[in-house]
């Protein structure tokens, strides 16, 4: 191979695209990281970006995830590859990686949309297809609402009180505040890892059976990147908004098919209904959704597709009657007046948790909404405490807790935007010297004092979870001594940062390894090189690095 | 492979070297986890290169890339080059606050031969990059850089 002939000539090759005379298209080799190779014939002068649409065709890696690598670089699409001194039989890496995060909303939501489709299966008939991409649209906003209702549940930490629906609707409202949250790094980490989503959604038994039911379904729910997709679509509310017209679209040209309406109705009952039984049937087995966590949680995902439904049932019951098969031109139901005012139906609908989920459907962007129950409840239901130690002590976590609560600025934001906490807060102004001391937070969110509210809340759980309920049915009544309030209000808020960062990897299968990581790191540094002793000290002593290398110093000891 | 085979009898100049190992980054020869490339086409003394490693199966590492800048000096290869993660990363043989590959932490760079190349380096980070002490240590965010 490496012969001094070889070796001039590529010095002739190098002179950067002299001698590329040779009509445009050249062939270009491409290695994907899982080993796979193929050759590419394109001309020198196409865009990075057409270039990875070309390859889309050819490779399993949509377009937008897609990362070429060319001498050691990481391509940008709006270059020519050419620019890149690109040559015939020169090679490329192709990598898979996530979904640009700023991209420009438009073609990152058709994107999506044949990522959607081309993810789908059984891709045959054009009408499977536009099903495909409805697919792909609904669960976007459904991720989206998943995130949304992550964040809510950090946001909660600041307004952890009862008035919960309030915050995130200031905060759904306020799309600039809710981008800013999910750029900041501890969101970006969750959002990194759909492995973590797919798993809240799998803990969920009923969402398990619809997915075992709907292999589609399950599909696309357990590709992590749409779910990613999903996520980052969430950041950028302009994309969503696309998303959700690009869905709107789709349904209608759907519904001028012949078959598009059995098509739709079908689908409808194969996977909205046993969705929304699936959520509904949480909120109403336990109030405020309690025994199902998740429910809420997943509300978004079926709530969505009910929005879609709802829509359709208007223009497709006119169409039956009037027999009309003609593409429909009418302006369908206006979307955006749904994603502005989804709060508002929200709110109105606020009393009954199981129909808020419905409304947070009619909704779009209001899915935040009961998201936030969810979270809440979602540590209710959890009596197992040691499972939330483990989740409290996890490095991750506190690293999480710890962006978050060592600026200030940003829980008086979360605290501003609750009235009641406010309130609350002005008339007492200690509190608020106490909420933004960022030293007096981290020890309150110190492990050991997390374990002890812990504690303490559940040994007062039974009564929080009465008065939360009551609280639920009537948002904005006090209820209770205002000193009862209060202690409420601070267990709700710790309940829920536990909660919120429940987010983060709570598996409780995660090997320790992965789970003491940073410990171990430590421990190592610090000259203990015995891996599963340090393990087990670190087990022992729930992560607390100081306690295990004590421990391990005790050990020596002996 | 066949680099550097006729080493034991002729001394490959520095040139030819480089160019070879350059047709052997464009063209993805060898195992093709590694790429790497020249920063500067023009540049007739092929000093300044641009790496990136594919982050190895189960591994933290996984779906990331690294990027990094190596630089051969006149003196390679008899001397090896000067590596930098230029992608934030956390594994014991790069210094934290640089990103700089530390020679002594790294033994490929500290017993350097000249039949070394730099996709040796690279492939050799990637398997530094999965070897157990650093495979599950906690990573920068994706897209920071030294």
């Amino acid at each position: 191979m490496g012969g001094a002939g070889d070796s001039s000539e590529s010095k002739v090759s190098n002179e950067q695209g002299q001698g590329q005379g040779e009509e445009g298209s050249v062939v270009i080799n491409i290695r994907c990281s899982n080993g796979t190779k193929f050759t590419v014939r394109t001309s020198l002068e196409s865009t990075v970006g057409v270039f990875k649409s070309v390859l889309a065709q050819n490779c399993d890696v949509p377009a937008d995830q897609q990362r070429l690598i060319y001498k050691g670089r990481i391509l940008k699409d709006d270059q020519t590859l050419h620019s890149y001194g690109m040559q015939a039989d020169h090679t490329i890496h192709v990598v898979r990686g996530f979904a640009p995060a700023s991209s420009t909303p438009a073609p990152a939501a058709t994107a999506t949309a044949t990522a959607a489709a081309g993810g789908n299966p059984d891709t045959t008939t054009g009408v499977t297809r536009g099903v495909g991409s409805n697919e792909g649209g609904a669960f976007g906003l459904g991720g989206a609402g998943l995130g949304a209702s992550l964040f809510s549940g950090l946001g909660s930490l600041g307004g952890g009180a009862s008035d919960l629906e309030q915050v995130q609707q200031q905060l759904t409202q306020n799309p600039n505040m809710m981008r800013e949250i999910m750029n900041t790094p501890a969101m970006q980490s969750l959002m990194n890892n759909p492995e973590l989503i797919r798993s809240l959604m799998m803990s969920n038994p009923q969402m398990r059976e619809i997915m075992d039911r709907n292999p589609e379904l399950a599909h696309v729910l357990n590709d992590p990147s749409i779910l990613r997709q999903t996520l980052e679509a969430a950041r950028n509310p302009e994309l969503m908004r696309e998303m959700m017209r690009h869905t709107d679209r789709a349904m209608s040209n759907i519904e001028s098919t012949p078959e598009g309406f059995n098509m739709l109705r079908r689908m409808y009952e194969n996977v909205q209904e046993p969705f929304l039984n699936a959520t509904t049937m949480g909120g109403n087995a336990g109030n405020d959704s309690g025994s199902n966590p998740f429910a809420a949680l997943l509300g978004n995902q079926g709530g969505n597709q009910v929005r879609d439904a709802s829509n359709n049932p208007s223009t497709t019951g006119s169409e039956a009657t009037g027999g009309l098969a003609a593409p429909n031109t009418n302006p369908l139901p206006n979307p955006w007046n749904n994603a502005a005012g989804g709060t508002q139906t929200n709110s109105t609908t606020r009393p009954n948790p199981a129909g808020n989920v419905r409304a947070s459907g009619l909704g779009g962007l209001g899915l935040g909404g009961p998201g936030l129950p969810g979270m809440e409840s979602l540590f209710n239901g959890m009596p197992d405490s040691n499972q939330m130690n483990q989740l409290l002590q996890n490095p991750a976590v506190s690293q999480m807790m710890q962006t978050v609560l060592s600026n200030p600025e940003y829980m008086n934001q979360m605290l501003n935007f609750n009235p009641q906490l406010r309130s609350m807060v002005d008339t007492n102004p200690q509190l608020r010297e106490m909420m933004q001391n960022p030293e007096l937070l981290r020890q309150l969110t110190s492990p050991e004092t997390m374990q002890q509210m812990l504690a303490l809340q559940q040994s007062l759980l039974p009564q929080l979870r009465q008065q939360s309920t009551q609280e639920a049915a009537q948002p904005g009544a006090p209820t209770g001594t205002p000193n009862n309030t209060g202690l409420e209000m601070l267990m709700n808020m710790f309940g829920d940062l536990g909660a919120g960062s429940l987010s983060a990897p709570n598996q409780p299968n995660v090997p320790p390894e992965e789970l003491y990581a940073t410990q171990l790191s430590q421990l190592q540094e610090m000259g203990f090189f015995d891996t599963q002793e340090n393990i087990r000290a670190l087990r022992a002593t729930a992560g607390n690095v100081h306690a295990a290398v004590e421990r391990l110093l005790g050990n020596l000891g002996q | 492979m066949t680099l550097g085979s006729g080493g034991s009898s002729v001394v490959v100049p520095r040139n030819f070297r480089l160019l070879e190992e350059l047709e052997r980054g464009e063209k993805g020869i060898g195992d093709g986890t590694v790429s790497y490339g020249m920063d500067d086409g023009d540049d007739i003394y092929m000093r300044s290169w641009t790496g990136t490693v594919i982050g190895p199966h189960n591994t933290v590492h996984e779906g990331r890339i690294y990027q990094l800048k190596l630089f051969c000096d006149k003196d390679y290869p008899e001397k090896p080059p000067s590596v930098r993660f230029h992608s934030r990363i956390n594994i014991t043989c790069v210094n934290h606050e640089t990103g700089v590959v530390e020679p002594k932490k790294f033994a490929l760079l500290a017993n350097w031969q000249r039949e070394y190349t730099m996709e040796d380096i690279l492939t050799q980070l990637k398997k530094e990059m999965a070897t157990p002490h650093n495979r599950k240590l906690v990573q920068p965010p994706e897209g920071t850089y030294f």
